[in-house]
């Protein structure tokens, strides 16, 4: 990393910053493609690059600076209309933001980035000398970059100008202009990005280690934190007073007073720290227009990713976490998802074709969706394509409804696509999507009509730091179950219960839940009828979870337990009083003690 | 010699281009710097009083340098500030540009410390400092 130095601070903010830019650079230019004479754009476009080679150049990266500074160029023409956007200068510039994006790759692994394939570089010179197809015609391409430079060579010394305009005897030039770009010396192989831009999207992001926050945010944490300390300096007052002695009505007032305002201090100094790590997730869906447009170019599709709901709030850790799995959604609805031009032309359908991604926030959950309007998928072929593969058995396939067939894309080793295409569709997709979601403690659903798309839902927890819980009793060990599950709490009336094939159930409000006992799903021996039922919701499962007593409702950080890991069991944690509350994984708590496995698994 | 506590406003709308020139300046011992994001910006701030020289790039969103340069000048209360303006571009239009527009220096990324010391020194000879 010496190549740095002291600037490796420097680098990191720029990298941070200039990776922002391209990919609002990179979304521009897929909107430029809709409206080509935007001058908006072409500015915004223009002093995107501008400002990357600016940066660059304090950082000493000089082949960044070189094709940034064709880009930039480029636009200043194109902005100034001396120039005309056609598709190749598109392909070319598209090609140009893959590579900065290499060089910025180069970079965050500590590489001074070599120059760019003289290809690029060639045809990048040749759209600015006004030739419109470098590929076709190299040769008059080369003799009309060499017939520029040397002009932009000989140009005014603008130094020598400016000192001269503002009256002022002429020093030394102290910073030399930028340099020419070299003219090309020989025609080269013509220049294919569309191939190449996958692979660039492909290789694996740096992980970001700093965050941006609004100051605002951490002046709130600032003045929690400091008002904490005015309370602590309270309570350290009044314990001098009641280790003297004093009990008054008053002092313990005081204390009562004192301590529930700590509470409530504690409670948002929590929410505010928790919000310094909020980060809108437009930061991550800005990357994947430019993904689709890439890919649906490739496969000869049009498509186009409509985005909404940038602004919503996520964790910082699962916003990184999350961009496997919405690269790979994404992907799969362009390559799998949307039909060829044939067949959209077949099912009477428009050529383009739109996918739609989007973010909202649903009470503490955020829901994100991702809905083509595709081909859709049939249960029957996805059922079908399972028992082929050997994925499970047909005894088993016969059994699932339409819904769980469709989840059977999330099992390991599926694939619907018998060619494998290099874009998606290796069958190691899905169901890594799948546990990349569940380890954020998130869900992922699809829905399907056939010929008219899919939806691909994932619901997630806004952080993965405080969890909301209900603290039950189960003889004396207190459990938690996370809130977002309960749906009410009800007192079990054993005269209501009834026995539906052999399973005790209980009707409420016209709906027929069945009971289950903690102690059950646990593997702890039943003592007697339990008093109260939670209502839960898991999924699509509803159910009463009957238990002991109540203890209330507490914000948990859950401690992971490291060497023993009981099923069922996410962690545990504190209560007030000092005794280990066990927290439970409903969903594997279910799972495990489901009645029939294969149902359970595809549940 | 200049008074190395003189008050400046860094406009740039690139957070790192305004941290490399903050740090520029603070190499050469000038310590008390303010940032602003653009024109707009830096002509709010500029209002709040206090600032004595304003180092601003050229391209930025809402209002640009020149627009801010323009500003200044056009103001009373601001237009005896100092102003060097930063760029990439070595044009002669915006040469000219810039000092009808009542420039007080020009500078050309990337530059380093030392030249803009020279570009300062040059302007505080010419204002008296």
């Amino acid at each position: 990393m010496s190549e740095f130095g002291e600037m490796e601070e420097l680098l990191q903010d720029f990298l941070l910053e200039a990776s922002e830019l391209l990919s609002e650079v990179d979304n521009k230019l897929v909107e430029l493609e809709k409206r080509p004479n935007d001058t908006a754009l072409l500015h915004d476009i223009f002093r995107g690059f501008h400002t990357i080679k600016g940066g660059a150049g304090f950082l000493n990266v000089n082949e960044l600076v070189a094709l940034c500074h064709r880009t930039e160029s480029l636009f200043d023409k194109l902005r100034n209309g001396q120039l005309k956007l056609t598709p190749e200068i598109m392909d070319t510039i598209m090609a140009a933001t893959g590579v900065v994006r290499d060089m910025f790759q180069d970079l965050s692994g500590r590489q001074m980035p070599g120059p760019a394939q003289k290809s690029l570089l060639d045809a990048l010179d040749a759209a600015i000398a006004g030739q419109q197809a470098p590929a076709a015609a190299p040769k008059a391409a080369a003799s009309a970059a060499q017939a520029s430079a040397p002009a932009q060579g000989s140009g005014p010394d603008w130094n020598v100008l400016y000192q001269a305009l503002v009256g002022e005897a002429t020093p030394q030039p102290s910073a030399s202009p930028p340099e020419p770009p070299p003219a090309p010396e020989a025609a080269e192989p013509a220049l294919a990005p569309p191939s190449r831009l996958p692979a660039v999207q492909n290789q694996p992001a740096p992980k970001e280690t700093t965050i941006r926050i609004d100051t605002e945010r951490l002046d709130q944490v600032l003045n929690l934190s400091g008002e904490i300390g005015l309370t602590k300096n309270r309570l350290t007052c009044l314990r001098a007073d009641i280790l003297q002695g004093k009990s008054d009505g008053e002092t313990l007032r005081a204390l009562d007073e004192a301590v529930n305002q700590l509470d409530l201090l504690v409670g948002d100094l929590q929410n505010a720290v928790m919000k310094t790590r909020m980060q809108p997730i437009g930061r991550l869906f800005q990357k994947y227009p430019r993904l689709a447009r890439d890919l649906a170019r490739q496969l000869g599709k049009d498509v186009e990713l409509v985005i909404s709901g940038e602004e919503t709030e996520l964790d910082k850790t699962m916003i990184e976490d999350l961009n496997d799995p919405l690269v790979h959604l994404v992907r799969n609805a362009v390559d799998h998802g949307i039909e060829d031009r044939a067949e959209r032309e077949a099912a009477g359908k428009p050529a383009k074709s739109v996918i739609r991604l989007s973010a909202t926030q649903i009470g503490d959950h955020i829901i994100i969706e991702i809905s083509d309007e595709g081909r859709g998928m049939r249960p029957e072929v996805i059922r079908q394509k399972a028992v082929e593969k050997g994925i499970i058995e047909a005894d088993a396939a016969n059994t699932l409804d339409d819904r769980q067939s469709l989840n059977l894309i999330f099992l390991p080793g599926f694939s619907t696509k018998d060619t494998i295409s290099n874009v998606s569709g290796r069958g190691v997709g899905m169901d890594v999507v799948k546990t990349n979601i569940s380890r954020l403690n998130g869900r992922i659903d699809v829905i399907s009509v056939p010929g008219e798309g899919s939806t691909f839902t994932i619901s997630l927890p806004l952080t993965l730091a405080i969890l909301p819980v209900l603290v039950v009793g189960l003889g004396r060990q207190p459990f938690a179950i996370p809130l977002s599950l309960v749906r009410e709490i009800i007192p079990i009336d054993p005269e209501a219960v009834q026995r539906v094939s052999g399973r005790a159930t209980l009707v409420v409000r016209e709906e027929v839940l069945p009971i289950r006992t903690l102690a059950s799903l646990i593997g702890w021996p039943e003592a007697g009828p339990a008093a109260y039922g939670v209502l839960m919701q898991c999924g699509d499962t509803a159910f009463v979870l009957a238990i002991d007593n109540f203890i209330g409702r507490d914000d948990v950080v859950i401690k992971p337990l490291l060497d023993i890991k009981p099923k069922g069991i996410a962690g545990a944690t504190l209560s007030g009083d000092g005794s280990i509350v066990l927290v439970l994984d409903m969903e594997e708590l279910l799972a495990v003690g489901a009645p029939s496995g294969a149902q359970a698994a595809f549940a | 010699m200049a008074d190395k506590n003189i008050k400046f406003l860094i406009v740039d709308d690139f957070s790192t281009m305004r941290r490399i020139v903050r740090n520029l300046l603070k190499e050469l011992g000038f310590n008390n710097a303010d940032e602003a994001e653009d024109g707009v910006a830096a002509l709010h701030k500029l209002h709040g009083g206090g600032f004595e020289f304003v180092v601003s790039d050229w391209n930025m969103p809402n209002m640009t340098g020149l627009e801010l340069l323009k500003a200044i000048r056009a103001d009373a209360g601001l237009k005896h500030l100092p102003v060097l303006m930063i760029t990439a571009e070595a044009k002669k239009e915006n040469i000219i540009e810039a000092a009808q527009a009542g420039a007080s220096g020009y500078i050309v990324k990337p530059f380093t410390a030392a030249t803009l010391e020279e570009k300062l020194n040059k302007i505080f000879e010419k204002v008296g400092k």
